[in-house]
């Protein structure tokens, strides 16, 4: 027998608020294990009765969050299964390689944080089409289990509760380098998750949708409740704002190269580097502006602080979640063993 | 060719009498179409869901049968038609919409089973499970 480790936050673990299993994997025990991808997830399943959602993750290679913020460590595959069963049409993806060309460098000037930050590294966003048998979301499904987002929206489609699990925190859960905050989505970031960036085979869309300063969602003063009662769970905010000031000093302009989600606007703001107030589009500033997000806020003064007076005081710059908890990741997150036979 | 396709209600009456051809007592219930009125069914399968009635009705301890209809994929875009009639019963208004909707798979129908069978072509090429 090879044994397989998996971390997990069981079902109805953290407060209630997990409406399924989430199992994330490092790749290197895949490896170690001498499995597949395909073989790793089913071995999870195997595991664990019931639903789950199975995220295998690389932490040696390099993903983008949907505005535009690199981070190293890449979802590589992702799988929904139930009771044991992993769907064999609609339940496993692994997630497209994008090789690094001076054409997807020039189309996507937000990969210029690449070679800058983190070189070397292979880049992994979302599915591509073509493995594609969902048609329209980037979506896994077996079951009661629903893995949405590229592996970052997980669903329960019986009782269709949700958990929003955005890729810094689990970035932290599988480094071990920062904590997690626990709480409701909120109305920023209900509107920051709309401020995408457009990408070839991206986290959410497959081909190049909403720009840098345009909106995904299109909902004007709505945007703000589309999805603020979700329960998430989210990187402690001096983590996360560690991540987008590394993308601000390798020259991303939030709303020209990445997404003007509240947080990017915060962040650049404090530190007093450039936003593309002009490139922000009339729809985007509708659902900006809703949450407090005007030109005129963003243009008045702010005092000047510095990287580390930011870190310090990320939880009051930082928008973000409703009754927020932090949690160590070993207050929520178990570390489990899959056995598969060696055939 | 006039037998390309099976009118819906023809389907229903032959799943029925599949039931009951070698099992008079067997009782058949088609859920999940519930509120399709007409439809032509694809006739190619029809048969051999025909057929397949048939098996499961001549299965050994088998008392009744469900007919369970499910989106073959499990995400669907709908056409929502939002209308709007008069008191006296006259269409007014309509305001066309679309919603995508995910669902369970089949998985859910069938946990609970000692024996499945799955005859469905497959639809992607991607089968490495």
């Amino acid at each position: 027998m090879t044994q397989l480790k998996y971390k997990l936050l069981p079902e109805n673990s953290a407060g209630g608020i997990l409406p399924l299993h989430v199992a994330l994997v490092d790749y290197r025990d895949v490896l170690d294990a001498g499995l597949d991808m395909p073989g790793a997830c089913q071995a999870v399943a195997n595991a664990i009765d019931g639903p789950v959602a199975i995220n295998i993750i690389d932490t040696s290679a390099v993903t983008t969050t949907s505005d535009g913020i690199m981070v190293p460590s890449a979802i590589r595959a992702m799988a929904a299964s139930d009771r044991g069963k992993i769907h064999p049409e609609f339940g496993y993806i692994p997630m497209a390689e994008i090789p690094h060309t001076p054409e997807i460098l020039e189309r996507e000037p937000h990969l210029r944080q690449w070679d800058l930050n983190y070189p070397g590294r292979r880049l992994f966003r979302g599915p591509d089409v073509a493995d594609k048998a969902v048609p329209v979301h980037n979506v896994v499904i077996t079951g009661r289990a629903c893995n949405n987002n590229s592996g970052t929206e997980m669903m329960h489609l019986v009782t269709m509760g949700e958990i929003l699990m955005p890729y810094i925190g689990q970035h932290v859960i599988m480094t071990g380098q920062g904590r997690l905050l626990t709480g409701l989505s909120g109305e920023h970031i209900s509107v920051g998750i709309g401020m995408t960036i457009a990408e070839k085979f991206g986290r959410v869309f497959s081909t190049y949708r909403y720009r840098a300063g345009d909106t995904a969602h299109g909902s004007g003063d709505q945007a703000k409740t589309l999805k603020c009662d979700i329960p998430c769970i989210v990187a402690d905010k001096r983590t996360h704002a560690s991540f987008v000031i590394a993308a601000l000093k390798a020259g991303m302009i939030p709303g020209r190269h990445i997404g003007c989600s509240p947080v990017n606007l915060s962040i650049a703001r404090a530190l007093h580097l450039p936003i593309d107030l002009d490139n922000i589009t009339p729809r985007a500033w509708l659902e900006l502006e809703s949450v407090g997000f005007s030109r005129e806020m963003l243009e008045s003064p702010a005092p000047k602080l510095t990287e580390a007076e930011v870190l310090d005081r990320a939880d009051e710059i930082l928008p973000g979640v409703v009754n927020p908890r932090l949690c160590e990741v070993d207050e929520l997150v178990q570390t489990g063993c899959a056995e598969e036979a060696v055939v | 060719m006039r037998l390309m396709h099976t009118k819906l209600t023809e389907f229903i009456q032959r799943l029925q009498a599949a039931a009951v051809r070698h099992t008079p007592a067997m009782k058949l219930e088609i859920k999940g179409m519930e509120n399709v009125r007409s439809a032509k069914m694809q006739s190619l399968r029809t048969g051999r869901i025909v057929n397949a009635v048939e098996e499961v009705a001549c299965t050994d301890g088998v008392g009744r049968i469900e007919v369970l209809v499910r989106p073959r994929m499990p995400e669907t875009m709908h056409t929502l038609i939002i209308k709007g009639y008069t008191r006296d019963g006259k269409a007014k208004k309509a305001i066309v919409e679309t919603v995508d909707m995910l669902v369970p798979t089949e998985e859910l129908d069938l946990f609970d089973c000692e024996e499945v069978i799955d005859r469905r072509p497959k639809m992607t090429v991607y089968t490495k499970i």
